[in-house]
């Protein structure tokens, strides 16, 4: 285990933000870090790395502290927010600021400029800068000293297409190099594309810590939608059967625990034609919406805040 | 990727600490235009000052009366831009700090260095060194501009050993040389002086984290508390005042008389210098203390 949190608590007066949070980060593979906004993903970052201090509990680096480390750069590297750089800095400059704190050598500088793809423009003062290119400048500051460890705070937050697309393969070729990656987003869909492990949690409370494999199958339950001219026929033909059966806000049946193949010989027996005959899996954020929407802090309807959480 | 850190130390010796701290501060100081506006403003200003006031002074010799001429004190006159670049250092350590938390990097220095103190001692080490070279530059140069406009208004070179205080019954503007006594001493410590500010400044910019709160308080305990205190009765006042920073920034740079219209008699020059000292150092620990204990 890379990073390991155990009983992690914060809270800020009266707010608590994460309420006993205990995970663990595996070596070498792309853990997401999923939660609603609001939930204390970017408080228990700030935790990883010193920089808040945890009400309760503790979180290490293998094994070790963080303000222990004796090179942190180059053990950890972190984006957590894209735009806190000062605007009268040019990005070299600013990045070789940071170089200089961990000992790292300044050709390294131009080094992860070219990665970041950021070269030509590394001598323009970083207030000028789009949020695609701070986002881009933050990602260098995080690789600056090679670190086998990276935290990335909602790294595609407010970037177009073409970047989200150019994070995600870098994401994935840092990867593929064996670093551990704990990845913030507050987008389920997000995770599907890059993440292997997956810890969600809500209200700063852990929700699960699995792969985004078993979060999904042991989340979803199948559907079948059936369109037929006989709609009250069918359905209580299947529900006699043992399936539940309810009315899709488009007219549909929305059928679990049959699946399709018997759904459609139970019909063909019964001398009822079918229209439609579809399998639906829940999406991943569909998933990711119910599992939370206990656990949202600023939800859109008003609900009892005790009913899930 | 290719990765160039074959450079760098082993990843298991050594830690990051207060000599990369101190390059990771003075590149960031260097990296910026307002470290250099605000050191132009310190040299233009001081020597700006000195050639004004030495002018007017010099003016109005003739009608000055026995007592402005016991109180003239030609190095402090030379000094008296110091009244506007106290504010400067200020300004430079408060925004040296401050900057940091109003765009959020304070949280990528601390990242780099997690031993917080070294963060504070560096800072302050940086501002010390920048602000004493110029200061201590702008103190002599300020001299000179001052002696020669006095000189060219019909001052009268004092004799080096001769005694201030025979310049009453002087018809001439005194004017003292480098190499009078004490008036070196006196110049090394108005640039210590607003040196010691400076990095009371980085103190109160830890202390406050915003570059308003900072510059305004410390503003008003240089500029307004002096003004205020003088509402105070004086058995009150007499006692505090010549404590108040700006008014042991005169004491340091002053080799004449102690007493003045404004503030009473003036603490003399090493005593103030100690008092000085000792607000810097307070107010840059409880500064410490707090970016320890509190979330950044």
């Amino acid at each position: 285990m890379v990073i390991t949190a155990t009983g992690l608590s914060k809270h800020y007066g009266s707010t608590l933000a994460v309420d006993d949070l205990s995970f663990k980060v595996r070596d070498g593979v792309v853990t997401g870090f999923l939660g609603p906004n609001g939930a204390g993903k970017s408080t228990t970052m700030r935790m990883i790395i010193g920089l808040d201090h945890p009400s309760g509990g503790n979180v290490s680096i293998d094994g070790v502290r963080y303000r222990d480390l004796r090179w942190p750069l180059r053990e950890v590297g972190a984006l957590l927010d894209a735009k806190a750089v000062h605007p009268g800095r040019s990005a070299r400059n600013h990045l070789r600021t940071i170089a200089l704190a961990n000992k790292i050598p300044a050709a390294r500088v131009d080094e992860v400029l070219d990665i970041v793809g950021l070269t030509a423009v590394a001598g323009r003062k970083v207030g000028k800068y789009s949020l695609g290119m701070s986002q881009r400048l933050g990602i260098a500051a995080a690789l600056l000293g090679d670190p086998k460890v990276l935290l990335f705070d909602e790294p595609v937050n407010g970037l177009d297409p073409e970047g989200i697309l150019w994070v995600r393969q870098l994401l994935k070729g840092l990867a593929a190099e064996g670093r551990t990656i704990f990845l913030s987003s507050h987008l389920m869909s997000e995770m599907a594309q890059t993440a292997t492990d997956l810890v969600v949690i809500g209200r700063g409370r852990l929700i699960a810590d699995t792969t985004v494999d078993n979060f999904v199958s042991s989340h979803t339950v199948p559907t079948v939608e059936v369109r037929t001219g006989d709609q009250d026929a069918l359905a209580e033909l299947l529900v006699a059967a043992g399936a539940t059966v309810v009315t899709t806000p488009d007219g549909a049946l929305g059928v679990t625990a049959l699946d399709a193949p018997t759904i459609g010989q139970m019909a063909l027996t019964a001398g009822i034609a079918l229209h439609e005959l579809t399998p639906v899996r829940a999406s991943l954020e569909e998933v990711f919406m119910e599992m939370t929407s206990g656990a949202q802090e600023y939800a859109t309807t008003p609900m009892d805040p005790g009913a899930h959480a | 990727m290719t990765t160039d850190l074959l450079d760098a130390p082993a990843i298991d010796s050594g830690r990051a600490g207060f000599p990369e701290a101190v390059r990771s501060e003075w590149a960031k100081l260097r990296s910026v235009r307002s470290t250099w506006i605000s050191l132009i403003v310190i040299v233009v200003a001081g020597l700006g000052f000195a050639a004004l006031f030495s002018a007017v002074i010099a003016n109005h010799w003739k009608q000055s009366g026995p007592l402005d001429r016991a109180q003239f004190d030609p190095v402090r006159i030379s000094q008296a831009g110091s009244f506007i670049t106290q504010i400067v250092v200020g300004v430079l350590g408060a925004l040296i700090v401050c900057s940091e938390y109003a765009n959020g990097s304070i949280r990528t220095t601390l990242a780099a260095l997690p031993r917080r103190t070294t963060v504070v001692t560096s800072k302050a080490v940086v501002t010390g060194v920048v602000l004493l070279v110029i200061t201590e530059c702008t103190a002599f140069a300020s001299f000179f501009v001052s002696q020669a406009v006095l000189l060219a208004s019909g001052g009268r070179q004092l004799p080096a050993g001769s005694s201030l205080l025979d310049q009453a019954k002087s018809a001439a503007i005194p004017v003292l040389s480098i190499s009078s006594s004490g008036v070196p001493m006196a110049l090394l410590r108005t640039g210590l002086y607003l040196t010691l500010m400076g990095i009371l400044a980085v103190g109160l910019g830890f202390l406050l984290r915003n570059t308003t709160a900072t510059i305004s308080v410390y503003v008003v305990v240089l500029l307004v508390i002096p003004i205020l205190i003088q509402l105070l009765p004086s058995s009150v006042r007499d006692p505090i005042q010549a404590y108040l920073p700006s008014n042991l920034g005169v004491a340091m740079e002053t080799v004449g008389s102690t007493h003045t219209d404004w503030a009473g008699t003036l603490l003399s020059a090493w005593p103030a210098t100690l008092v000085i000292i000792g607000y810097s150092a307070v107010i840059l620990a409880a500064g410490a203390v707090l970016l320890n204990r509190r979330d950044a």
